[in-house]
């Protein structure tokens, strides 16, 4: 029965001195004076951790469910292959996750597109959800007395959390791996750009000509990003000076007929090895950097399944998305729960003879606004005829005096 | 969604009509022009497959003075010197000038007839990136094309339409004079609505619908907004507050609330409150739909 809503305690503390600073500025994180002796030399970057696998430094795909099918994360200097859905809903989403997570966790972003604007992409991120507890700013009501609003009466009942922050605004929880977005809002415009993004849109790299023999889009895309890397000193040979961060690239439906590609328009492409040879490249940059990728593919337009077997062993991690919009299945009561299914075509073995594919099989998808899951599918209970069960109907009827009641009281 | 697609497309649209040669979807593209022409827009019509002549009767003369007409059909690759539009002007410079020049300030409707005929001369990416540069650019609107689905193979017309905000495939229908349409419409949210209807044109070029044997449900890969509903609403007791009561509960004193002396000095020697580090493990991964995991629902 208080006039405002008092402020719930947050989860992580930021320092007193945090409140109204730009949330640019890295902020000294407040901990205890406990100190944890490390022998290793390990670079300590903000939003990775060590496999338990095999000690690869993981950085996590923005979507939990996923990083768990990938073995704890995507490893630092590999790519990620997505084939995208027949209307590019869902892997358009997981892009977007995974550049959102770059952003809460300040790592820098580099985003390539064909003919769109990159910012388009930039302006859809989810909102992260800071804390799993709501914090309702205080609202204002009408004061009878004729009190200046300090700080100290702006709460009644929880007065000794006065000096705790209101909202998480500074995004000092980069601690954590794996953050949680909500999907109906999108992320503050002060959040986004604190980060630092670089952008590639092939108009303004490429002028086309029809006359040209080599596609020229993909190399001037992997000259860009390699001018990136080493511009920004993500290279591994560059010398440990400051603190180090990782580069998060997506890639944008690469191989469509946006890009100059003519894979996905005729079923023997004239520039067959244009986009091989690209993620070649690519994997050999990403090999030498701090950096990952994530490359989105519209494998259902490929007609040659060999290239697009060759292009699945080319990436490190690959999966597929199969969305139920507009297929027969989508009025299958399988699946009735989910919104498409996901096939892990491949998992990297990085240092070490065998990889950790998943167990299960059958994986379907399902975007919910807080969450994407992904979750096995199985089948229902079998209630066909054969099975020797009593059905609920019969035995409420049992007691009454109804015909099919009387066949199962037998005396 | 067939009459609300005919009533108008967005801004930046690009519908792509896709017939086969058991049905052509031509007279569909006709009811196009001239629903558009009805709605007082400018439109321009490459015609590529017929001769201007059967692209335009129908039409009636207060409205066709909106209607710019670029006929390619007696030469389409420009073999005489003199040619009124050909294949080679699709581009995205051209077709602008060619926009520009003849329209009014505002934006047109760019129908193509057919965008079969483009891509069999020209190659199917440049084609695509024409497309993409016309519906992101300022001088055309949207854009309207027919695309003969049997006539390229499966990759071209699969990549031409994926480019499309909405596709109509048509095909015949049950009775001798209807037809089957099968129209998927992708907004720039990324929510994509389908339906099938059959309907039939009669001779003024307007469409009637005449049943929709399936409407198949709506995925939002967005999620919906919650609403906020006002609780105090619709409730068979009175939860809000008239005035005086409101200032009443204000006046109320709580209990441990102290004076702001011992406020701030209780407050002040707290430097250095702990702080709580969680690292979230695979019970994270928490559902508040369904907390033990268990429905199958």
């Amino acid at each position: 029965m208080c006039n405002n809503i008092d402020v719930i305690i947050s989860n992580m503390a930021a320092p007193v001195s945090g409140m109204g600073e730009a949330p640019a500025e890295r902020l000294p994180i407040n901990s205890t004076s406990f100190q944890k002796k490390t022998r290793s030399k390990l670079v300590s970057i903000p939003g990775t951790r060590p496999s338990v696998q095999n000690g690869q430094l993981l950085v996590s795909t923005g979507v939990t469910s996923l990083d768990y099918l990938l073995g704890g994360g995507l490893a630092v200097g590999t790519v990620l292959l997505i084939e995208e859905d027949r209307y590019d809903s869902y892997s358009r989403m997981i892009l977007k996750y995974f550049l959102a997570e770059g952003v809460v966790c300040r790592h820098e972003l580099f985003v390539a597109t064909a003919q769109d604007n990159p910012d388009d992409i930039l302006q859809e991120l989810p909102a992260p959800i800071l804390d799993d507890v709501a914090v309702p700013k205080a609202v204002e009501q009408p004061r009878l007395t004729g009190e200046p609003q300090d700080s100290l009466d702006a709460m009644k009942i929880a007065w000794r959390y006065q000096h705790l922050p209101k909202v998480q605004s500074a995004l000092a929880s980069s601690s954590r791996f794996g953050h949680y977005y909500d999907v109906s809002k999108t992320m503050e415009a002060e959040i986004r750009q604190a980060a630092k993004c670089h952008r590639f849109c092939l108009p303004d790299h490429v002028t086309p000509s029809s006359t040209a023999h080599r596609l020229e889009s993909y190399s001037a895309l992997l000259k860009s990003l390699q001018e990136v890397i080493h511009r920004e000193g993500f290279d591994l040979a560059a010398p440990m000076s400051k603190s180090r961060n990782i580069l998060r690239v997506g890639l944008h439906s690469l191989g469509s007929a946006l890009w100059g590609d003519d894979l996905c328009c005729h079923d023997k492409p004239r520039h067959r090895h244009a986009l091989t040879t690209f993620l070649y490249g690519l994997r050999a940059l990403l090999r030498s950097s701090l950096s990952v990728a994530v490359v989105t593919l519209p494998s259902h337009l490929i007609q040659d399944r060999a290239l697009m077997g060759s292009i699945t062993r080319l990436c490190d991690n690959a999966i597929a998305l199969e969305s139920f919009k507009g297929s027969e299945r989508e009025t299958n009561p399988l699946y009735k729960d989910y919104h498409g299914l996901l096939y892990v075509r491949q998992v990297p073995h990085l240092n070490c003879l065998a990889s950790q594919l998943p167990d299960h099989k059958d994986l379907a998808f399902k975007l919910k606004r807080k969450q994407f899951s992904i979750e096995r599918l199985h089948l229902p209970p079998d209630l066909s005829e054969t099975v020797s069960r009593v059905s609920r109907g019969e035995l409420a009827s049992a007691c009454g005096p109804s015909a099919s009641g009387t066949k199962n009281l037998d005396f | 969604m067939l009459s609300e697609l005919l009533q108008g497309i967005e801004t930046g649209g690009l519908l792509i009509i896709q017939d086969s040669c058991s049905y052509s979807g031509r007279d569909l593209l006709r009811s196009f022009i001239a629903a558009a022409l009805n709605r007082e827009e400018e439109v321009h019509v490459l015609c590529f497959d017929v001769s201007e002549d059967e692209l335009t009767d129908g039409l009636k003369p207060p409205a066709t003075q909106r209607l710019h007409v670029h006929n390619a059909y007696p030469d389409p690759l420009g073999w005489t010197d003199h040619p009124a539009f050909a294949v080679q002007q699709f581009r995205l410079e051209d077709l602008t000038d060619l926009v520009k020049q003849a329209s009014q300030p505002k934006p047109a409707t760019l129908v193509i007839d057919s965008l079969s005929w483009v891509l069999r001369h020209a190659a199917p990416p440049a084609v695509c990136r024409t497309l993409q540069q016309l519906r992101k650019g300022g001088a055309v609107r949207a854009v309207v094309a027919l695309l003969h689905a049997d006539m390229h193979q499966r990759g071209t017309v699969g990549s031409v339409c994926h480019l499309a905000s909405s596709l109509v495939a048509v095909a015949p229908g049950p009775k001798g004079n209807e037809a089957v349409a099968k129209i998927t419409k992708r907004s720039k949210s990324g929510k994509v609505a389908q339906d099938e209807e059959t309907f039939c044109i009669t001779e003024d070029l307007t469409v009637a619908v005449l049943s929709r044997p399936s409407s198949l449900p709506e995925a939002k890969p967005n999620g919906s907004e919650e609403e906020q509903a006002d609780p105090t609403a619709n409730l068979t007791f009175n939860l809000r507050l008239s005035e005086s009561e409101l200032e009443a509960k204000q006046k109320l004193t709580l209990p441990f609330v102290f004076s702001k002396e011992k406020k701030t000095a209780l407050l002040h020697p707290g430097p250095g409150s702990g702080r709580i580090l969680y690292e979230p493990d695979a019970n994270d991964d928490y559902d508040q739909e369904d907390p033990d995991d268990d429905l199958d629902v």
